[in-house]
């Protein structure tokens, strides 16, 4: 607890009148409903209050004095402000706003000129707040589009319609179904933040889809016919003969729609060797006279 | 949370003929209803501030009036400001 003399800016030996007169410049300053929106004020009145409360009364002055109380528990119970009935729109429409301060802002056209008339209690023709959600859709349903049933806070329900190709953080804007205006004015919007989760393989880059794909080695090697997922569904793929880790190949059309067209699927191919150890491998790769002399590293180690 | 007169001179610490005058000024504006006046807690909220000005800072009649009609158009402008803000803001 904070010295009250100190806080009343007043010596120990002050008369009753000093700290009447000390009391009253401090509140003239610093009385909350002179300095709405001022917490800082606000908490040096409490104080101020709390050490007026016990220094000007005699019986509690003394006490305090003598070493036999401190200045704890002193403090009112927090009274009430005017200003907080009169702010933050609590003051709507109460017999005492006074818009005669600004009525001189609201002849323009502007926006400014908008709200300080609206605020003077002329037109109503706001329209109603827009209200926010956000929405977690898959991987899938943002490339290939979808309908999404969006629970609202009051238990209603909104059907989100999802185009096809949505990206991560778009918003969706649902005209007139926000908040209905407070007079006649059109409704608000709904605007839907759109999060996309990861999908398992498919990375989405741009309008383009990448994905790895693991082929066994024979396949590889010789060639082959193999089946692999796009978006819509799979596809078969032809692997060329010969194809290694890290190739790439496109699947034409198979990325995000976008306007006059799609992008493309790119499939980076992932060589496997069987997931056993393979003596008939072991043998014939020992035997194999073309896998000498052949350097894979040779660009990196001379 | 409507207050009757009653309950608002004993909540306000005040007498009724003191009332009537600061109702007269137009300091405070109850509901005019039948049977008898409506107050808010803005109303009993309002009344304290008058007590303080009057009781702890030392205004006299003539400056509660100057006093809380500055703290009115305070709160006009403070209100419109807050709004302005959130306009602002939404663009």
């Amino acid at each position: 607890m904070k010295d009250p003399y100190g806080v009343l800016g007043v010596v120990r030996t002050a008369t009753p009148d000093d700290i009447r007169k000390a009391y009253r410049r401090l509140a003239k300053k610093l009385h909350p409903d002179l300095n709405p929106g001022d917490k800082q004020a606000e908490a040096r009145f409490k104080d101020v209050t709390a050490a007026n409360d016990l220094l000007s009364d005699p019986e509690k002055r003394q006490k305090f004095d003598s070493g036999e109380s401190d200045a704890s528990g002193t403090e009112r119970p927090r009274q009430q402000y005017y200003k907080d009935f009169a702010s933050g729109g609590a003051g709507a429409g109460s017999p005492y706003e006074n818009s005669s301060g600004f009525a001189d802002f609201a002849d323009g056209e502007d926006l400014f000129a908008e709200l300080f008339r609206r605020q003077a209690g002329q037109t109503r023709r706001t329209r109603g707040a827009d209200l926010q959600y956000r929405l977690v859709i898959s991987f899938l349903d943002a490339v290939n589009g979808a309908t999404q049933r969006l629970t609202l806070p009051d238990g209603g329900s909104l059907d989100v319609t999802i185009p096809a190709g949505i990206q991560e953080g778009q918003t969706l804007r649902l005209r007139g179904k926000g908040a209905p205006s407070r007079g006649e004015g059109e409704a608000g919007d709904v605007l839907v933040e759109i999060s996309i989760t990861p999908h398992r393989f498919f990375v989405r880059q741009d309008d383009d889809i990448h994905i790895e794909l693991p082929i066994a080695l024979s396949e590889a090697v010789l060639g082959a016919r193999v089946k692999t997922p796009t978006p819509t569904g799979a596809v078969m793929l032809t692997v060329p003969k010969g194809s290694n880790t890290g190739t790439i190949l496109r699947l034409k059309g198979k990325g995000v729609a976008r306007r006059g067209g799609a992008g493309d699927e790119l499939v980076k191919l992932k060589v496997m060797l069987p997931s056993e150890p393979n003596a008939e491998l072991e043998t014939f790769l020992s035997t194999w006279a073309g896998g000498v002399g052949d350097d894979p590293r040779k660009d990196m180690v001379s | 949370m409507i207050i009757t007169t009653v309950d608002f001179l004993a909540r306000a610490q005040v007498d009724r003929e003191t009332l009537e005058v600061w109702i007269e000024e137009e300091w405070l504006v109850p509901s005019e209803t039948t049977p008898e006046r409506a107050f808010t807690e803005a109303d009993l909220a309002r009344a304290k501030l008058i007590r303080d000005l009057m009781d702890d800072l030392g205004v006299n009649a003539e400056g509660v009036g100057v006093v809380l009609n500055l703290v009115d158009q305070v709160h006009g402008l403070r209100n419109v400001l807050a709004e302005v803000l959130t306009s602002a803001r939404e663009r």
